[in-house]
């Protein structure tokens, strides 16, 4: 997980995606998980996949990266499907791409919007403890990883971590995290006197965003709402899943047009 | 690594919004149980534990993409009942990264949370019984049962996930396209898991991950005591 990475990625683009309200994103985020879970056609999670990684190129970001970041759950889903394996690679396929592609659709969110603005939108349905722990949480864990990074520096440094001396590496580790956690505790209890200072009174005040859809917002719903019809349909007329391959082959011409696009555009 | 986080669109539907309501009422009670609590003073506190929960996840130990999860400490520390808030706070971020699906976020924070509520009481009990001077041992004793009992629940839900499969709330019967004509995939996607092999392996590739977890948990603990003491051993809520 870089997070330092995707925070970067989610103030400084210039998208279409970047531009959309955080509301409208999320919208487009469970429309598309919706449409993850329902269908179990091997193409059309395929074609789901691939049209992810096109709108990811449309947002003008290394696409690697993106791609990358949101395979991590492969592995989980390998372990998933390696072990309810019955000699179909459609059923084993089918459960890897629901995971890479709902992961994709969460870091295409992410890697989109900060994650202050991701909170905003879910602060009313959530409780004000965890509502405000959560941009508590996002503002610390830039400070940990700024002495995670100065940690893991000087115990290389300084020998602490060295090739075979695994026990001795671990016990170093382990009072280093020892140390992130007491720092962490200072940094928290220093960062709740300046809170108290500012008057902090138990809850923090947030920006309201005004609720016009923009032309940004309507692509991002458009693209959603256009996947979730085309489950929906297939789920509802089965009979036609099989142009399921279709569906695929146009996510893969989508996206090599738009990857060649990207190419000469830039 | 020591546990699973399980991704979207694998369990049927009643299981995961078994999960979530079982997860808002335990968010509902851990939320009234801290209520004493001062709540600006409080919230610093929880951000920075899910800080070094998350920031501890980016640290891969290699060579086998293990990461550790610092749960157990988060219950030494915080106490069962503000854990589990930090837990599901943990468990919210990253599941935006894709680490854990976020339809499964109530699963996820159960496996999780009984990490920090089982490590907090066997830790109590085990100062109890060993004396005060075992905090390593009794941490990472904690640690270890507090991670196979957690390992167990996953294995738990994957059983419970093929029963009553007509209770899924998703699509039916799927019409095999000319693609999956040789290969049937159905609704339940980890329906016909042999639950016995999946212990299995779960043991096997997690087993490592538990130790680590285990020795790590209690050499972090060992010197928080040292360091600062009043962290470890106040009253919990």
């Amino acid at each position: 997980m870089d997070v330092a990475i995707i925070d970067y990625y989610a103030n400084h683009g210039n998208s279409f995606l970047h531009k959309a309200k955080a509301f409208w994103k999320i919208v487009f985020v469970a429309l598309l998980i919706t449409s993850i879970i329902l269908t179990n056609e091997f193409y059309l999670l395929l074609g789901i996949y691939f049209a992810l990684v096109t709108i990811a190129v449309w947002t003008k970001l290394p696409v690697t990266k993106i791609v990358t970041i949101a395979a991590y759950p492969a592995i989980f889903a390998l372990i998933f499907a390696f072990l309810v394996w019955n000699g179909s690679w459609i059923r084993a396929g089918v459960i890897i791409f629901k995971a890479l592609s709902a992961a994709l659709t969460m870091v295409l969110l992410i890697v989109t919007t900060s994650y202050p603005e991701v909170f905003n939108v879910i602060r009313p349905i959530m409780p004000r403890i965890i509502a405000e722990g959560l941009f508590v949480t996002y503002r610390s864990v830039f400070i940990l990883l700024e002495l995670t990074d100065q940690l893991i520096k000087g115990l290389k440094v300084r020998g602490g971590i060295t090739r075979r001396k695994y026990i001795a590496n671990i016990k170093n580790f382990s009072s280093g995290i020892g140390l992130l956690l007491v720092r962490g505790f200072d940094i928290s209890e220093k960062f709740y006197g300046v809170m108290n200072i500012r008057g902090y009174g138990g809850r923090i005040s947030y920006e309201r965003t005004n609720s016009f859809i923009t032309l940004n917002d309507g692509i991002a719903l458009v693209l959603g709402i256009l996947i979730f019809t085309v489950v929906i349909v297939t789920v509802i007329r089965k009979s036609l899943l099989e142009f399921s391959v279709y569906i695929l082959a146009l996510s893969i011409i989508a996206l090599v047009i738009s990857s060649i696009y990207k190419q000469f555009s830039t | 690594m020591s546990h699973l986080h399980i991704p979207d669109g694998v369990l049927p539907g009643w299981l995961v919004m078994a999960g979530w309501i079982l997860t808002a009422v335990i968010l509902a009670f851990s939320i009234y149980r801290t209520r004493k609590t001062e709540l600006k003073r409080k919230i610093p506190l929880i951000g920075i534990i899910s800080a070094l929960m998350i920031v501890c996840m980016t640290i891969p130990i290699v060579p086998i993409a293990y990461h550790i999860n610092l749960s157990v400490i988060a219950g030494i520390i915080l106490g069962p009942a503000v854990a589990f808030i930090s837990i599901f706070i943990v468990d919210l971020i990253i599941a935006m990264f894709g680490h854990g699906g976020i339809t499964v976020i109530g699963l996820n924070t159960m496996v999780v949370g009984t990490e920090a509520f089982i490590g907090f009481y066997l830790f109590q009990i085990f100062m109890a019984l060993i004396g005060r001077d075992s905090i390593m041992w009794s941490s990472g004793l904690a640690a270890v049962i507090a991670l196979i009992i957690s390992t167990s629940i996953l294995v738990g839900i994957i059983y419970a996930s093929q029963i009553n499969p007509e209770i899924i709330i998703g699509i039916e019967e799927s019409n095999p396209t000319e693609a999956t004509h040789d290969a049937h995939v159905p609704n339940e996607l980890i329906k016909g898991v042999n639950v016995k092999s999946f212990a299995k392996t779960l043991l096997i590739l997690l087993g490592i991950g538990w130790l680590l977890e285990g020795i790590i948990t209690a050499f972090v603990i060992k010197y928080v005591s040292r360091v600062r003491p009043d962290l470890i051993l106040p009253q919990r809520v």
